[in-house]
C-alpha cells in the first residue's frame, strides 16, 4: 500500500524515569512521523505491548506530562504555529490521556464534561454547544447527555472519556489498556472510536497499550514491545523498547487480519516471553 | 420463613418490615413485662408518658430548639474551620497543621475547656466553642481521610484536561466531593449530638435537652429521663435522615 512519511509528530529521546533508586524505564527512543496516503486521511495508531510491570504506564504518564522524566525529552509537533516542523516539549494537557478505568468527573453530566473540556477554546458559547451536540450525535451519546458517569454504561463512559480528550487536547491521545475487561461489543466501540479519530485529521495520533496482541497487530501501524533488555547475557530490571514492528514497512498496516498478522503475533509473544 | 434465618439471605421489603415490626413488638413486650413488678430497672411506659407530658408542659419544644441552635452554630463554625484546613492540607506547607489538628482529638476536653474558660466569659459562647473544638478535630480527621481516598486517576484526569493545580483542587476535591462532606458531617453528628447534651448539662446557659436531663437526674425522675432519652434519640435520627435526604436529593450522582 502506497504511503509516505512527512513531519515528525512524536520524538522521544533517551527517556528514563526513576522513582528514587528504582529505575522504571531507561533509554527509550523512538520517532513517529505523519503518515500520508493518497485520497485518504490517515492518522497514526501506535501500540505498546509488554508484560506487566515493564513500565508501559510509567512511559504513558511521562508522555502525557503527568510525571517529569528523570532524563531525556519528549517532543511533539507544535501544530499551532505556521511553520511545518516546529516542535515543543510535552506538557500536562498537551496529550490527552484516557486511563483504563475511563475516569470522568463524577459530578458532571456528559454535556457538562464536554463543555468543561472546551473551556479554554476560543469559540463562542453557541459554537461550543453545536460542536458538543455534533460529537454526541456522531458517537451515539445524545440520549445520555444529561446523565452522570455513574448512570452510564461502560461503553458510554469510554466514548465520553475519549471525546472529552479529543475536545481538550490537540491531535494526540494516549489510552492505557483501552480494551481491558471489555466485552466484544465494547471492543468494537473502541475500534470504531479509533477509526473516527484517525479519519478526522492527518495529525491525529493514537497511542495505546494492550495485553491483547492480536488487537495490537490488527489495529496499529506501529508496534513497540516494551520489556527488560538483555545486556551482556544478563536481564536488566528496567523497561525499554526491545523491538519495533513497523506494520507499514511490513506491508501489513490498514489490512484485514490474516496469516501474516498471525506470524507477527507469534513473534511478539516470543519476544515478550524473553523480556 | 426458614430463609429469614440464613446468613446473607436477601429479603424483600415486606419481609424487612415484618422483621422490624417483630423486634419492636418484642422490645415493647419486654418493656411492659420488665416494668410491671414493684422493683424494676426501667420506668413503666405510663411513667415515661407522664414524664413526657410534664416535659412538654415545661417547654420541651423550646429546649429542643435551644439544643438544635447550639448544635447548628457549632457545626457551621466547625465545618468552616475543618474544610479550610483540610482543603489547604493539599499544600505541603499546611499538611502538618491539618494532621496535628486531627491528632488533637486524643486530648481530653477538660484540659481544653479550662483554657477556653479563661478566654470566654459567656456560658453560651463557651458551650459553642467547646463543641467546635471537639467537632473540628473529628471532622478534620474524616475529611483528611476523604481526600486521601480519592484515586490518583481522578487527579491525573483533571491534569490531562489542562487543569492547573488550583483547578484540580477545585474540581476534584472541592466540587467533586461536596456530597462526601455532607456524609462526613452526618457521620460525625452522632458524636456531637451526644456531646452537646453533656456540654449543656455541665455548662448551664440557655436551657437545652442536657439541662433537662440534669434536672431530671437530680430528682431521680426516671420517667422523665427515659422520655428525654427517647426525644434526644428521635431528634438525632431526624437530623441524620434530613442530611442523608439532602445529599441524595441535591447530588444525584452521589452513590456513597
Amino acid at each position: 500500500m502506497n504511503y509516505s512519511m512527512h513531519n515528525t509528530l512524536l520524538y522521544v529521546e533517551n527517556l528514563s524515569v526513576a522513582y528514587g533508586e528504582k529505575t522504571v524505564i531507561k533509554n527509550v527512543n523512538f520517532v513517529e512521523k505523519d503518515v500520508i496516503r493518497e485520497n485518504n486521511i490517515t492518522g497514526q495508531v501506535i501500540a505498546f505491548v509488554g508484560r506487566s510491570g515493564r513500565g508501559k504506564s510509567t512511559l504513558f504518564r511521562a508522555m502525557t506530562g503527568l510525571i517529569k522524566p528523570t532524563t531525556g525529552k519528549i517532543l511533539i509537533a507544535d501544530t499551532e504555529t505556521d511553520s511545518e516542523n516546529d516542535a515543543k516539549e510535552v506538557d500536562e494537557g498537551d496529550i490527552g490521556f484516557v486511563d483504563q478505568k475511563y475516569t470522568l468527573f463524577r459530578n458532571k453530566t456528559v454535556y457538562q464534561t464536554l463543555l468543561f473540556a472546551l473551556r479554554k477554546k476560543d469559540i463562542s458559547k453557541k459554537e461550543k454547544h453545536t460542536k458538543i451536540m455534533s460529537y454526541l450525535s456522531d458517537w451515539g451519546l445524545e440520549k445520555v447527555k444529561d446523565q452522570y458517569p455513574c448512570e452510564l454504561s461502560g461503553g458510554q463512559r469510554q466514548r465520553t472519556a475519549i471525546i472529552e480528550q479529543i475536545l481538550c487536547s490537540g491531535h494526540y491521545m494516549v489510552l492505557d489498556e483501552p480494551f481491558s475487561g471489555l466485552d466484544v461489543g465494547n471492543i468494537e466501540d473502541v475500534k470504531n472510536a479509533f477509526n473516527l479519530i484517525t479519519s478526522t485529521h492527518e495529525f491525529n495520533t493514537i497511542i495505546y497499550s494492550t495485553h491483547d496482541i492480536e488487537l495490537a497487530v490488527e489495529l496499529a501501524d506501529s508496534i513497540y514491545v516494551i520489556g527488560y533488555p538483555t545486556i551482556d547475557g544478563k536481564r536488566a530490571d528496567y523497561g525499554t523498547i526491545v523491538k519495533h514492528f513497523d506494520m507499514k514497512e511490513l506491508n501489513l498496516a490498514w489490512k484485514d487480519f490474516g496469516l501474516d498478522h498471525i506470524e507477527i503475533v507469534k513473534q511478539i509473544k516470543a519476544i515478550m516471553l524473553n523480556s | 420463613m426458614k430463609y429469614l434465618f440464613k446468613p446473607f439471605e436477601k429479603v424483600n421489603k415486606n419481609s424487612r418490615l415484618l422483621i422490624i415490626g417483630m423486634w419492636v413488638a418484642i422490645m415493647l413486650i419486654f418493656w411492659f413485662v420488665s416494668s410491671m413488678g414493684e422493683r424494676h430497672l426501667f420506668p413503666s411506659p405510663k411513667q415515661v408518658l407522664t414524664g413526657f407530658t410534664e416535659l412538654y408542659n415545661e417547654g420541651l419544644v423550646v429546649h429542643i430548639g435551644s439544643s438544635l441552635l447550639l448544635c447548628i452554630k457549632a457545626i457551621i463554625i466547625a465545618v468552616i474551620i475543618s474544610l479550610i484546613v483540610t482543603y489547604l492540607s493539599t499544600i505541603p506547607v499546611v499538611t502538618p497543621i491539618a494532621k496535628t489538628l486531627s491528632k488533637l482529638r486524643y486530648l481530653p476536653l477538660t484540659g481544653i475547656s479550662f483554657y477556653l474558660a479563661i478566654l470566654i466569659s459567656n456560658a453560651r459562647t463557651m458551650q459553642v466553642w467547646v463543641l467546635v473544638v471537639f467537632m473540628t478535630t473529628y471532622l478534620t480527621t474524616s475529611l483528611l481521610s476523604m481526600i486521601s481516598s480519592i484515586p490518583q486517576e481522578e487527579f491525573d484526569h483533571a491534569r490531562s484536561l489542562q487543569c492547573n493545580r488550583w483547578e484540580v483542587l477545585w474540581e476534584v476535591v472541592i466540587k467533586g466531593r461536596i456530597d462526601y462532606v455532607i456524609e462526613v458531617i452526618r457521620q460525625n453528628l452522632a458524636i456531637v449530638w451526644m456531646m452537646l447534651v453533656t456540654v449543656e448539662s455541665i455548662l448551664v446557659a440557655a436551657g437545652g435537652l442536657g439541662f433537662l436531663i440534669k434536672n431530671s437526674d437530680k430528682f431521680m425522675n426516671h420517667g422523665r429521663i427515659i422520655a428525654l432519652q427517647i426525644v434526644i434519640l428521635l431528634v438525632g435520627l431526624s437530623i441524620d435522615f434530613v442530611l442523608d435526604y439532602l445529599r441524595k436529593a441535591f447530588f444525584r450522582y452521589s452513590k456513597i
